[in-house]
């Protein structure tokens, strides 16, 4: 019995034998690690919909929410699990792990820097990836982070890109103004781009000189006294870093007063180019411009996002905001799956690979420095025509030529 | 040592160290089941227990309303974060000058206030106006990296290092919990000493304190000192945890009206009702988020949250620890603030001082 029992299992008999247990084993977790590869990439998209900056956070959510459908058509198979941070980096932290232990492979948020940071943190503690969509302050990208990217630019990015812009403006319209008044908001916004303005405007050389700065409070009812100031400083633009209401006021405070400057220019604020200023101003909206970046009309990509988006928001404003909060899920979407795996590191590796050309902001390819930074982003030229924010610089994304200086309050129909 | 901690439950029912005991065991065991997620709820939970222990020793002993205490806290993450970022000083040492910087700066603002008789209302709004202003200054300060905000090296570690307060969450977690229960037996010990009287006597009435002798300036002055100070501790932990500060976000009134809720709704003046009221408003909070996610509804969750405090509030207008602590004899029947106690009760407990609140 013995001796029959050896030859049966030879030593040959059973490496093939433990081959073929061990395949028989290990089966069940490959079929596992396919069927992982063929399930969609779930994003955790974390944003301010609730809280001061709700308006805007819910403006970033349908950028990612017609980012899936968008995406789909391309062949990617992405699953959002959205969050709300309700303006408060407190919960975003909170928000983040919940996210994390739900299941997201990757999250994406989160427009405020505070939050962006916390979120950010989360990320880099849990070895999950984390995208950053919308969210300046450069330190985060300074921090070290191994799983955390950013497709956005720094806010000394966004200062030094709308201050060059500005140049190209004037050499491409060939009128330069010798002098100029800057007015801004003074909150914490305001300040660090007056201090990013000073800082940078000599070393890029600017062609004229701000002859006064005017700043006034970010709650104010009204900037009489203020646009009388620049008015009464004679200069030749008008430099503004706004916000949306009180980009609303000075407008109209300006036309009251028939100040008219050559233009009104930002160096990357918001405000100017946001549907309820064009609505609210009408035709004294026209001609102002926001150095600010901005989705390519030119791109075949953002053609189909703005189709797709108008068709399911027909009331809601298609600009940058959309614009980087779709591109933050298309990063996801594409890591996925150029990686095949919706694991981690395999998700870091493949974003740290990233090379997307078929993007829908203007600037060079989506790709990622060492640091997690996107470092080939553009500020555009986005100056209001007939009602709409259209780009006229670069002029390879333009759709109108930049006009300047510009008609007169009275003079426009 | 022994007269201090058996003075802890002096006046006690027998099943209070009993509870409290099971409290602590339960806080200590739930690392150990509980996942990351709900282990970042429950420090949201200590946090906001602390913070309203804190706020409790002026407003709830003393009878001080103040709407900026988020003064103390900015103070207290921004020395000890920024004395670890420039020097790499532990923040056990952060934590010194922190805490003396923010005591100072409650002293200031209580000397100003009550030498000039500023009281009630103007006092509150005095607090306000403090907050504020530090927040415009840090937003203009450099060296704390102004509103670009002020980051703390993060790296993820195997091991917790204490004396750096660099580590995982759940040592966070531990320090916190050491820190409420310590900051409950500060306030029964102080309840019942000499300044634990003079504070409630000049909450009931601050003139007939007056005229029983009680020199009213230092007793307020040393609840706003001691208040700035101990908030000033939550703030280090913030600061080491969060690794992030911007003005914006650390000296908000927002934050301010926050760390007052668990107090008011807890029970003000008493000492466990501040720590109820963190886990209920936290818990509230949480169930309102998982609740309302799917919905797709933005702001409903804020809009609920509101509606079950107004409800709380009219409901139980003392908080809700008194009600609870009655019903499981947990305590002497609830003294709260006299001016919120209906007029029969005011004169049931009449002549007698509250010998501490459960």
């Amino acid at each position: 019995m013995g001796k029959e029992t050896s030859r049966r299992l030879s030593r040959r008999a059973f490496g093939r034998g433990a081959a073929a247990a061990g395949a028989l084993v290990a089966a069940p977790a490959l079929l596992r690690w396919r069927a992982g590869a063929a399930e969609p990439v779930k994003i955790g998209v974390l944003l301010p919909r609730s809280g001061f900056l709700a308006l805007i956070g819910q403006a970033c959510q349908r950028g990612c929410d017609i980012a899936v459908p968008v995406l789909k058509d391309m062949g990617y198979a992405v699953e959002l699990m959205n969050a709300d941070t309700e303006s408060s980096p407190d919960v975003a932290r909170t928000q983040a792990e919940k996210l994390i232990r739900e299941g997201a492979h990757v999250i994406v948020g989160a427009f405020e820097s505070g939050a962006t940071a916390a979120i950010a943190q989360v990320a880099e503690q849990k070895g999950t990836p984390c995208v950053i969509n919308i969210g300046s302050e450069p330190k985060i990208t300074e921090q070290g982070y191994k799983f955390v990217f950013r497709n956005f630019p720094t806010s000394p990015m966004l200062v030094t890109n709308g201050l060059n812009r500005m140049k190209s403006f004037f050499e491409t319209t060939g009128t330069t103004p010798k002098t100029a008044v800057l007015m801004h908001v003074n909150d914490t916004f305001g300040q660090s781009m007056l201090a990013g303005i000073n800082a940078l405007a000599p070393k890029i050389g600017l062609p004229f000189k701000i002859v006064e700065t005017i700043a006034y409070d970010p709650k104010t009812r009204d900037l009489s006294i203020e646009v009388a100031k620049a008015k009464a400083a004679g200069a030749e633009l008008h430099m503004v870093v706004t916000r949306l209401n009180d980009a609303i006021l000075m407008i109209r405070e300006m036309v009251k007063q028939k100040y008219e400057p050559m233009g009104v220019i930002s160096p990357g604020s918001p405000g100017m180019y946001e549907g309820q200023f064009l609505k609210t101003l009408g035709k004294y909206a026209d001609y102002c411009v926001s150095n600010v970046p901005w989705i390519n009309p030119k791109q075949e990509m953002s053609q189909t996002l703005e189709k797709a988006f108008h068709k399911a928001y027909p009331d809601q404003d298609f600009d940058l905001n959309i614009g980087f909060s779709f591109e933050g899920i298309q990063i996801c979407a594409d890591a996925a799956k150029r990686a095949g795996s919706n694991a981690p590191q395999a998700l870091v590796e493949a974003l740290k690979a990233t090379h997307i050309e078929k993007r829908v902001m203007i600037g060079g390819p989506i790709r990622f420095a060492a640091n997690g930074q996107n470092p080939d982003q553009v500020s555009a030229a986005v100056q209001n025509r007939g009602g709409k924010p259209l780009v006229v610089l670069p002029p390879d994304s333009a759709a109108e030529k930049p006009v300047f200086p510009v008609p007169g309050w009275q003079q426009r129909t | 040592m022994r007269a201090p901690f058996s003075s802890l439950f002096a006046g006690r029912p027998r099943r209070a160290p009993a509870a409290l005991a099971l409290f602590v065991a339960a806080m200590a065991a739930m690392p150990l089941v509980a996942g990351d997620y709900l282990l970042s709820v429950l420090i949201l939970v200590l946090f906001a227990a602390y913070l309203a222990q804190a706020w409790n020793i002026m407003m709830g002993f003393a009878g001080l309303l103040s709407i900026g205490h988020a003064l103390y806290i900015g103070i207290g993450a921004y020395a000890s974060a920024a004395l670890f970022v420039h020097y790499g000083t532990s923040p056990w040492i952060g934590m010194l000058a922190g805490v003396t910087i923010a005591a100072l700066a409650g002293a200031a603002i209580g000397a100003l206030s009550f030498r000039f008789k500023v009281g009630g209302v103007y006092f509150a709004l005095l607090t306000i106006a403090f907050a504020e202003f530090t927040r415009i200054l840090a937003d203009h300060f450099g060296w704390i990296g102004a509103s670009s905000g002020l980051f703390l090296p993060v790296a993820n570690r195997a091991t917790s290092d204490v004396w750096h307060l660099r580590g995982a969450p759940v040592m966070f977690y531990y320090l916190l919990l050491a820190a409420v229960l310590a900051l409950l037996a500060l306030g029964r010990l102080l309840l019942g000493r000499r300044i634990g009287y003079y504070w409630q006597a000049i909450r009931e009435d601050e003139e007939a304190a007056k005229a029983l002798g009680i020199d009213v300036f230092r007793c307020k002055l040393a609840a706003v000192t001691l208040s700035a100070g101990l908030t000033a501790v939550a703030g280090v932990f913030h600061a080491f945890y969060y690794n992030n500060l911007y003005p914006e976000t650390i000296f908000a009134i927002g934050r301010s009206v926050e760390l007052m809720l668990p107090a008011i709704i807890g029970g003000l003046g008493t000492l466990f009702g501040p720590i109820l009221g963190a886990f209920l408003l936290t818990g509230l909070s949480e169930a309102l988020t998982n609740a309302t996610a799917d919905w797709g509804i933005d702001g409903l969750k804020q809009l609920l949250y509101g509606l079950v405090l107004a409800i709380v509030v009219v409901l139980r207008p003392d908080g809700i620890w008194p009600w609870i602590a009655a019903r499981l004899g947990l305590g002497a029947a609830p003294h709260p603030p006299a001016s919120r106690v209906p007029p029969s009760a005011r004169e049931r407990s009449e002549g007698a001082l509250p010998q501490g609140q459960p």
